[in-house]
């Protein structure tokens, strides 16, 4: 009975962090911050929904970043061409996820490691501090490639850069957001944007704002149906081939994310998860969401793990996060006004530092390779960027899953009878060569070997064995396969000789 | 060779010239808003005047009031003795320490701050660059550095006396009141003239004599010059004198309640 008191407040508490996501993620994108609110209400509303998790999507960095690399070139940030575009690209990336969808494309996430999965969510982490960073220091945009060349710029130049007031806020914030969590770990985000918000109100009782030159939140007209058709024409269709690149890396990354979150729900609650049923919600949201004003999204690692932390299980919280950004936009309109944005970006940090836990390379550091994949993924975001991330940890989860299942697990045993191998894996093209040793240590013994408990036999395998059962024979030994029922159809299938004895069980 | 070169060098010529003339007849804004597809710069004009014609819907995040920037630069800048905003030319100031935060992108976002009773937008906002645009649209062919023909509103000349409220008042009931309303608070779709939706008291038009000269120029709307400079002065100085929005430089106590009641 309680359950749904719960999953309406970690709605309350996602739709608290989401507004200053959703309107910082908007500013990436290029957009007003009304896109990202309608993003966050409806994306979220949609995936939560369709899908069948307590993930909370919505508003995502790398996906507002991408959308800004792909349309800033070909419109004015925020012009109304621009917007345009924005949505024509959401609503590419929504097909190109259903298709994903048709294609049951979500099983290529299933080899994602847990390592990767941490490693990605500490880079998300990391670029979600660097894109606070802006509004907490009050730089205007510049690009820059790699984060050091950003800090190092801010440094040399801090004295021209920084917004003494701006940060001052900001470090109110985070200060208040620590240390509330010592007292109350539920409300502590709500205590550090009220802290933020008190010291802009203090700021700007003794300061004017031409001095402070403070970027406040601003009014915002919330409609409650932001119905919208996205104009489609014949010179819209000609930009729209161009950004076929962009919609296909975007879907993939706002679907990797989603995934990797939804199998850390797996891993960690006992919901009862449909990857494939994840992705069709994703799809339709993102192909819907220009319909509703606002721009694709993803699931959010942080809004997740607070929704997790504070017990919700089920979409019912996500649907009521969407809610209550509505009302509180709605009602707390003429507040939020003068809520400035370094205390939304002070929010923002707390929730990205949570991101990257020691915890995690400790635990992983035991085993060296997870904790390789882990580095190399958390690195390769930190240097490049989500995408080359996602890549180089599903290249490296799938390489060691490779290398982990072509070990066998052999055991020999000799007695009067002959040398018994005992074959423990999966015996295949690349697992092979572990027994061809064994065969050639016994090179002039009768050998039996135990497949009981081989759990994949292959063509190639099926080859060895009448490679070596000629050869054998040759010299006058016998090779003899000890099988259950199922593997001995299995093998004649296969088209082994009779010249193998074979023992079913 | 020499041939193909002279060629390719002639075309280029060809080409040049024929941008430069292209740049010289700009597309009327007009034009632009019949075209379906609109380069990058060009987008940025529309949705700038746009912004200037309808402030309340394109950039109601920064606005506090009920005005719209065509309120007071008449038929969306274009108008002399009107605050014409074909002024791209006299910015960044040449006093500025740092000519960002002096240039056209500052005087747009304090006319946020007073004119439109709102908050600064940030230096970059969408809403921001795309003004500048407007304005640079607007400069077009014009002498960089030199005052614009029209440029900003007449000053009034000495008349000997000073303006007197009272006087004002009874202009502003016989000449104003039927557009603008007895409280000031604007007939039907007419802007306000003061109270609390109107501009607030550190704007441009809260200056008595920038205000007469703006209001002896243009005012009453479609008459504008028919008030003696006398009167012009009169009204501003009743104008002055009204309920309206506190300084955002100065009492900021009472703008905070503000923005809160509001
Ligand atoms: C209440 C009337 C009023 C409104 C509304 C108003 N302005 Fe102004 N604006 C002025 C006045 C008066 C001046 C010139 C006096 C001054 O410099 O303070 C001015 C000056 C300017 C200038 C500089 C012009 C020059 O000659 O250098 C720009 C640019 C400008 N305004 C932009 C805007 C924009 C953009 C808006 C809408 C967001 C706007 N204004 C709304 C009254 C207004
Ligand atoms: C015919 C109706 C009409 C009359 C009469 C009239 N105005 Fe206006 N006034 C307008 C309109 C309309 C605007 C806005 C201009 C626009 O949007 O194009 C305006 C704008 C103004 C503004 C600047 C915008 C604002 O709201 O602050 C002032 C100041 C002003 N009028 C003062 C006066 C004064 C003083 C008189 C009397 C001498 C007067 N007006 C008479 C219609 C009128």
């Amino acid at each position: 009975m309680r359950s749904w008191r719960t999953e309406l407040f970690a709605g309350l508490v996602g739709a608290i962090l989401v507004i200053p996501q959703g309107i910082t993620f908007a500013y990436i994108a290029g957009l007003q911050p009304e896109y990202g609110l309608y993003c966050a209400i409806f994306v979220t509303l949609f995936c939560s929904l369709l899908g069948s998790s307590s993930m909370m999507s919505g508003p995502n960095t790398a996906v507002a970043i991408l959308i800004g690399a792909a349309i800033l070139p070909l419109a004015g940030r925020g012009s109304p061409l621009y917007v345009d575009f924005v949505f024509l690209l959401c609503m590419m990336v929504g097909v190109v996820q259903l298709v994903f969808w048709l294609v049951r494309g979500a099983r290529i996430f299933q080899y994602l490691s847990p390592a990767a999965i941490s490693g990605i969510s500490a880079g998300a982490g990391f670029l979600i501090i660097m894109a606070s960073l802006d509004s907490i220091l009050d730089l205007s945009t510049f690009k820059t490639t790699f984060f050091f060349e950003k800090l190092f710029v801010i440094f040399s130049d801090a004295k021209d850069l920084v917004n003494p007031f701006s940060l001052a806020i900001a470090v109110t914030t985070i200060v208040a957001g620590y240390v509330g969590r010592r007292f109350s770990p539920r409300y502590f985000i709500i205590i550090a944007v009220t802290a933020g918000y008190l010291c802009g109100l203090l700021v700007a009782f003794i300061w004017p704002q031409p001095v402070t030159e403070l970027e406040y939140l601003g009014r915002m007209p919330l409609q409650w149906l932001p119905f919208n058709v996205p104009t489609i024409n014949m010179e819209y269709l000609m930009i729209a081939s161009t950004l076929i690149p962009y919609a296909v890396a975007i879907a993939f990354i706002g679907l990797a994310q989603s995934l990797v979150i939804v199998r850390e729900l797996k891993m960690e609650t006992d919901q009862d998860i449909n990857l494939d049923k994840e992705v069709y919600a994703q799809g339709v949201a993102n192909f819907l969401a220009p319909f509703f004003s606002g721009f694709a999204g993803a699931g959010s690692f942080n809004r997740t793990k607070a929704n997790q932390s504070l017990g919700a299980t089920t979409p019912l919280s996500g649907m009521a996060a969407a809610g209550f950004v509505l009302i509180l936009i709605t009602f707390l309109g003429p507040v939020l006004t003068y809520m400035p944005m370094a205390a939304m970006a002070g929010t923002l940090f707390i929730v990205g530092a949570d991101m990257i836990k020691l915890r995690d390379i400790k635990h992983y550091a035991q085993v060296r390779s997870e904790l390789f994949i882990y580095l190399a993924t958390f690195t390769s975001i930190m240097f490049f960027d989500l995408a080359a991330g996602v890549v180089v940890a599903v290249f490296l989860s799938v390489s060691v899953f490779m290398l982990r299942i072509s070990q066998l697990d052999l055991k020999v045993e000799t007695s009067a009878a002959g040398t018994v191998i005992k074959v423990k894996g999966a015996l295949f093209y690349a697992s092979v060569a572990h027994l061809t040793e064994k065969f050639h240590q016994y090179m002039d013994e009768d050998l039996t070997v135990d497949l009981q408990f081989t759990t994949h036999i292959d063509q190639s395998a099926v080859d060895f064995f009448i490679r070596e059962s000629k050869g054998m024979t040759n010299r006058g030994k016998h090779l003899t396969l000890l099988v259950n029922e199922s593997q001995q159809a299995f093998l004649e299938n296969l088209g082994i000789s009779k010249d193998i004895r074979q023992i079913s069980l | 060779m020499k041939y193909s070169q002279q060629l390719v060098c002639g075309a280029l010529c060809l080409l040049l010239l024929n941008a430069a003339t292209a740049q010289q007849n700009q597309p009327s804004i007009q034009q632009l808003l019949r075209e379906p597809f609109l380069d990058d710069y060009y987008s940025n004009v529309v949705y700038g005047y746009e912004i200037v014609t309808d402030t309340q819907t394109h950039a109601s995040r920064y606005v506090g009031n009920s005005l719209n920037c065509s309120n007071c630069h008449l038929q969306a800048g274009t108008q002399p003795d009107a605050l014409p905003l074909n002024v791209a030319g006299m910015y960044p100031k040449w006093r500025a320490k740092n000519g960002k935060r002096n240039g056209i992108g500052l005087r747009i976002r304090e006319c946020f701050l007073y004119s439109m009773d709102g908050i600064m937008p940030p230096e970059d906002a969408p809403e921001v660059l795309a003004i500048s645009a407007y304005v640079t649209y607007l400069s077009q062919g014009q002498v960089m550095g030199a005052e614009p023909e029209g440029r900003g509103v007449p000053t009034l000349p000495d008349t000997g006396y000073d303006p007197n409220p009272a006087n004002g008042r009874a202009v502003y009931m016989s000449q104003c009141a039927s557009c603008h309303g007895q409280q000031g608070e604007g007939v039907a779709d007419m802007p306000p003239v003061w109270g609390m939706n109107s501009y607030n008291k550190g704007a441009g038009m809260n200056n008595i004599r920038e205000a007469a000269g703006f209001i002896w120029a243009n005012m009453p709307l479609g008459q504008g010059k028919s008030l003696t400079h006398q009167q012009a002065l009169d009204v501003s100085a009743y104008l002055n004198l009204q309920i309206r929005p506190a300084d955002p430089g100065r009492s900021k106590f009472l703008k905070l309640l503000e923005y809160l009641i509001n």
